[in-house]
């Protein structure tokens, strides 16, 4: 128990006592900790993006003007079945007309025409969302079966195959640069820290040697380096808290014109707040004190 | 009391450092090793305090046997034993009682009886009044007093000195060794590694002398001889 207490009391007089060495560590720490926030940040809003862009897809299949109610219930149902489809919207033949009048209130000859038509020339759409837009291909192909094939018009797809594949290309290159950038930082990180830590500790090689000489064993000489880690893990970790908090109230009025949905990153960090700050104090902790540990072993053999 | 029976060290198979060292040294002895630099004094330290282990031979620090000590226990003899270095080995970032009290603390020694004991010993080192400054701010004779009342502080049955007058003018180490012969009045065994002619002569006590790894000379009351 006294030994207990003595490592707490040498873990403080070390970092009051090399407050230079203890600021720049914990410097050196915040500097990274925030670059990461920044990187995730830009993660977050990327994924947000492509997930706003994906939303706006969808494909419409066109179906014919005397198709029976029972009909459509049925190629209904059988599209909900995929487990790729969000959502399937029914537009009735009188809010596709409605929607067509709206689409074209300005346009005259347009109207006129529809009025020479006489009644109602369309039939009944139904508007299909998938999870991503590369499922789309299938429904298509599940669709087009000799049962439903007389029943459906057309599709909107269509006309879109390309953009739609273009989409997909793109957001699946935007997801992985995020990745490899994600990992990249992940691996400069991890130097930056490690050496830091050893420096820190390589400064104090002869008091450790000294400490040994004098008959401390290895647990009382490591004992207020590893405190020290976890000292300077929640202090860097705190005060990147507190700086996300307010760069993140900042910047969300500019987020916020980018992103019409509500979408805002003090929100984001709030609600995963315990989650992304947990995940950082544990990784910042066994890497200071994997690396202080590290740094040791030598002197400790003394 | 130290008891070394046929001790070699080799860093490398061609070149001994110290040769089949046949050696007693007996409870309360103050003893002086000598020798040129190479000779092997240093490395003789090194295997008392397990810094290393020897090649061939057997050690034995009391009943204790020491030749083979697993590095978990290393700690435990070298709380038996009071070593002063020539570089003084003191912790920068601790005061002049922080580190006489480092001593105890490593072994679990209550604070109330630190509280009561550091005193006392830079009491008998002369140091009283400079507890609180940082060896930075110690002179070297005053720094070498702190490594010695850091040495005693345990009441350890050994003190072993490397040098301890290597850095200091002649009138500190007149101071030093006056109190070392003090401590070994109290009964405490000194082993006292040194190449200082007028120390040696003056002590009048048994002398050691190594060289090339080997005991060439092991008088009772002997003189510097090389």
């Amino acid at each position: 128990m006294y030994s207990f207490f003595r490592i707490i009391r040498f873990a403080l007089q070390d970092i009051g006592r090399n407050l230079g060495l203890s600021t720049m560590t914990v410097f050196i720490l915040l500097l990274m900790l925030l670059s990461i926030n920044t990187l995730w940040s830009m993660d977050v809003m990327t994924k947000e993006a492509v997930r706003l862009v994906k939303e706006q897809i969808n494909i419409s299949f066109y179906l014919t003007p005397a198709i029976s109610d029972k009909s459509v219930s049925e190629i209904k149902s059988y599209l909900a079945t995929f487990p790729e489809i969000t959502q399937v919207d029914l537009l009735t033949r009188d809010q596709v007309l409605q929607s067509f009048k709206t689409r074209h209130q300005f346009s005259a000859e347009v109207l006129d025409a529809l009025s020479e038509l006489g009644g109602n020339p369309f039939g009944p759409t139904l508007v299909v969302k998938t999870k991503e837009p590369g499922d789309y291909r299938k429904i298509i192909q599940a669709v087009s079966v000799p049962e439903y094939d007389p029943l459906i018009e057309g599709k909107s797809f269509e006309g879109h195959e390309e953009a739609l594949d273009r989409i997909q290309t793109i957001t699946n290159r935007i997801e992985r640069v995020g990745l490899g950038l994600s990992l990249l930082f992940a691996l400069i990180s991890f130097l930056i820290i490690f050496n830091t830590i050893r420096v820190a500790i390589f400064t104090q090689r002869a008091e450790i040697s000294i400490k040994r000489l004098v008959g401390a064993n290895n647990w009382f000489i490591r004992g207020p380096y590893l405190l020290e880690s976890l000292i300077f893990t929640v202090v860097s970790v705190a005060l990147t808290i507190l700086i996300m908090y307010f760069a993140t109230r900042y910047l969300d009025r500019y987020v916020s014109v980018v992103f019409p949905n509500g979408f805002s990153l003090t929100n984001y960090y709030s609600s995963h707040m315990l989650y992304l700050f947990g995940i950082q104090t544990v990784a910042v902790l066994l890497l200071t004190v994997f690396s202080s540990s590290l740094a040791m072993r030598r002197q400790l053999k003394v | 009391m130290i008891k070394l029976e046929g001790v070699s060290k080799f860093y490398s198979p061609t070149a001994p450092v110290l040769r089949d060292i046949n050696l007693t040294i007996a409870p309360g002895e103050f003893v002086s090793v000598v020798g040129q630099s190479g000779a092997g004094k240093t490395t003789l330290v090194k295997l008392l305090i397990a810094e290393e282990r020897p090649t061939k031979g057997q050690i034995a620090i009391g009943d204790w046997d020491i030749t083979g000590i697993a590095s978990s226990i290393i700690p435990y003899l070298r709380r038996q034993i009071g070593v002063i270095f020539q570089d003084f080995k003191l912790l920068p970032k601790k005061t002049v009682a922080e580190n006489v009290a480092f001593a105890l603390e490593v072994a679990g020694e209550r604070s109330g009886r630190i509280n009561q004991v550091v005193p006392q010993v830079l009491n008998i080192v002369g140091l009283n009044g400079k507890a609180g400054r940082y060896p930075s701010q110690l002179s070297g004779g005053e720094q070498q007093r702190v490594v010695i009342a850091r040495s005693l502080v345990h009441r350890p049955k050994v003190i072993i000195a490397d040098e301890p007058t290597g850095n200091l003018d002649s009138i500190n180490t007149g101071e030093i060794i006056e109190i070392l012969k003090k401590i070994n009045e109290f009964g405490t065994t000194i082993l006292l590694v040194t190449h200082n002619r007028e120390v040696v002569n003056h002590l009048r006590r048994r002398v050691i002398t190594l060289a090339n790894g080997e005991i060439i000379n092991d008088d009772a009351e002997g003189k510097y001889v090389l």
